[in-house]
């Protein structure tokens, strides 16, 4: 019994919370380890897809990490990777006939890009590099922790790139007519997709300069 | 033909895997430090993604689009199996992957042990799904030009990345801010490189 | 572990997955054909110049939707709906359920087709829609071409075009692309059948007594511009019996 109530206290314990917050910064998925950017930076030219797409990511991580935690001591080790795939795929496809049922125009701009969650890189290297070792609840602040690094990422590349590019947020007009009659002019260029990288580009060198850590020789 | 010929150039030049749609961008920043290696990860993906395409049109052809299963028996014409999609494409890479590996390993040893190392990590490289993925969009008419598109999205892939290969070896001797070595200028030459390949959106075809 | 536990897994796997992902497949398809007939019908109203929302086309539709008529290829209606009443007028067909895509397969096989159409009744404008589908360099090209009662002279248009060149590319599914088509006619003088298509470089380019066929091209898609004008000529040109009936 006491034991019992110590593990529920160490729910929320340092040690996991770091598990959530690490991934925000030192160890965010995308500027540091490189993972998963491809399937997102196609869909950031609005916020609101963008949005979509990072809760989908961030459901699939935890989910697929939870899974994967939970089976870890019976899957055999020569078709791991095929396991893992079988529950990552199943796990997109049940998101992405949930989107086409709930939010049917976003599911249309999102069009392929939910499909390639599977080929996600923080997926599989969450799913190798924690789940097969840890028991599901870290497992599944992992893959929380691991999506909201992602998302704010993907967030912030929409809110940009959506304010300045179309002078709009989540659809509605932020930059108000006058502006555009006293000669502002959307950035069409932040639509495009090279905007993309070279905004993610600067967060990186943002992160950076302020942790010396990250640096990297070349 | 002409327009198996144009989706060809246009999937190098004006959609390009990478510079369009990001795609494959994991491999293509990891893989990208020097140019021989990057010239054989291209050559694989070219190769896997002429064979995954369509192989995987077939399959949507003939099993997954809604009342494809005809084929077998006029009463399955209700049967829709699209939702089956991503998971049946992932696996038809995974193992064609697989039979590629072994395919080359007994034919070319040679091929085998300067594309080998990369052959697996073709499996999860994002622009081979999203290849097929495309592929089903899009609704390519006939099986030419699935291979046209594969052939050419596969081209776009491995020009894109021999190209920041070449530039990384290059920049090596550079004075960039030391926060914005590795990972940031990459990222930021790629973003210049894609504005570079936006003028091919000119071409008339 | 042996071969034999590997294969139990896998199969049990695979047997679990299937089951979870037909039964998820099974649940949600009502409401993902709801969303797919909304957007439809969303099409269909645009098309008559209205700017219905998710939330208001099904009602805005049975509002102004006044028949679903389906024509076979002499241009004979054999199936009429009336949308109010949710009655049968002639024949078993809806209009809205009948797939232009899959008919325009069976006519280019050489087998028999049906053709849908609806008709808009507002305060201010009755007319016949018709909808399009081909394609452009890039996958599918859909929309709606509404004629005024004259059956002759376009009252409205709306066209999409789901993947294009993310930014750039053809702008066929914006406003000023298919307002354009307002006024313009299908048939010429003589009553000959010659549709209305994108004009690179601008209507300008035709002569005068032309201009009333075409319409700007949007630049940087020449292909979906090309696309859409044989797209219209073609779907059009299968309605001609009907239209001159």
């Amino acid at each position: 019994m006491k034991s019992q109530q110590k593990e529920k206290e160490s729910l929320f314990s340092p040690r996991y919370r770091k598990l959530i917050s690490n991934p925000l910064s030192l160890e965010n998925p995308i500027t540091v380890q490189v993972l998963g950017i491809c399937s997102a930076l196609a869909v950031t030219t609005k916020l609101k897809p963008a949005f979509v797409m990072a809760l989908s990511v961030t459901v699939v991580v935890a989910l697929a990490n939870v899974v994967i935690s939970l089976l870890r001591n019976g899957i055999p080790s020569r078709i791991r990777i095929i396991v893992q795939l079988t529950v990552v795929a199943a796990l997109v496809i049940l998101v992405d006939q949930v989107l086409k049922a709930f939010v049917y125009d976003v599911s249309k701009q999102l069009s392929v890009f939910v499909g390639l969650i599977i080929t996600n890189c923080i997926l599989m290297g969450r799913l190798e590099a924690f789940a097969m070792a840890n028991k599901p609840w870290p497992a599944f602040l992992d893959g929380i922790g691991n999506g909201l690094g992602y998302s704010w990422i993907l967030i912030a590349l929409g809110f940009f790139r959506e304010l300045f590019g179309n002078g709009t947020l989540w659809g509605y007009r932020i930059i108000p007519q006058s502006f555009y009659e006293a000669g502002y002019f959307n950035n069409g260029l932040l639509i495009l997709p090279p905007a993309a990288l070279i905004l993610v580009g600067t967060i990186i060198w943002i992160q950076r300069s302020r942790n010396k850590n990250l640096i990297e020789e070349y | 033909m002409q327009e198996s010929i144009n989706i060809f150039v246009k999937s190098i030049f004006i959609d390009n895997m990478i510079f369009a749609y990001f795609l494959g961008m994991c491999s293509y920043l990891a893989v990208s430090k020097s140019v021989k290696t990057a010239v054989g990860l291209g050559i694989a993906v070219i190769f896997v993604q002429v064979i995954t395409v369509p192989v995987n049109y077939l399959l949507n052809k003939y099993m997954l689009t809604p009342g494809a299963l005809t084929w077998i028996s006029p009463r399955l014409a209700d049967v829709d199996l699209n939702f089956l999609s991503f998971i049946m494409f992932i696996a038809v890479i995974a193992s064609m992957v697989q039979l590629v590996e072994m395919i080359i390993e007994k034919f070319s040893p040679a091929l085998y042990n300067s594309l080998g190392i990369f052959l697996p990590l073709i499996a999860v490289n994002c622009a081979i799904l999203g290849g097929s993925l495309f592929m089903q969009e899009w609704e390519f008419e006939n099986f030419g030009q699935t291979v046209a598109f594969g052939l050419g999205s596969g081209t776009g892939w491995a020009l894109a990345i021999i190209a920041i290969a070449a530039i990384r070896e290059k920049i090596r001797y550079s004075d960039i801010p030391k926060p914005l070595r590795g990972l940031g200028i990459s990222f930021i030459l790629t973003g210049l490189m894609a504005i570079a390949f936006m003028s091919f959106l000119g071409i008339k075809i | 572990m042996s071969n034999s536990y590997i294969f139990r897994y896998a199969a049990i796997l695979v047997v679990l997955v299937a089951v979870i992902l037909s039964s998820a497949a099974m649940i949600l398809k009502p409401l993902q054909d709801k969303n797919i007939a909304i957007a439809k019908m969303r099409g269909i109203l645009e098309a008559c110049n209205l700017h219905p929302t998710a939330d208001d086309a099904v009602q805005m539709y049975e509002q102004f939707i006044s028949r679903e008529v389906v024509i076979n290829p002499q241009g004979e209606e054999i199936s009429i709906y009336d949308v109010k009443s949710k009655e049968f007028v002639l024949g078993t067909t809806r209009a809205f359920e009948v797939d232009l895509k899959t008919q325009l397969k069976h006519k280019s096989a050489g087998e028999d087709y049906i053709l849908p159409l609806y008709d808009f009744v507002s305060q201010n404008d009755t007319l016949l829609v018709i909808p399009v589908h081909g394609r452009g360099l890039w996958g599918p090209i859909y929309g709606n071409i509404a004629l005024k009662t004259d059956r002759n002279t376009i009252g409205g248009a709306r066209f999409f075009h789901d993947k294009e060149t993310p930014g750039l590319g053809a702008e066929i599914d914006q406003y000023w692309f298919s307002d354009q088509f307002k006024g313009k006619q299908i048939f010429d003088g003589s009553g000959k059948f010659v549709s209305v298509r994108p004009i690179k470089g601008g209507a300008g380019k035709l002569p005068e007594s032309q201009r009333i066929h075409g319409v700007d091209a949007v630049s940087g898609g020449t292909i979906t511009s090309n696309g859409l004008g044989t797209t219209i000529d073609h779907v059009l040109g299968s309605y001609v019996v009907y239209l001159t009936k």
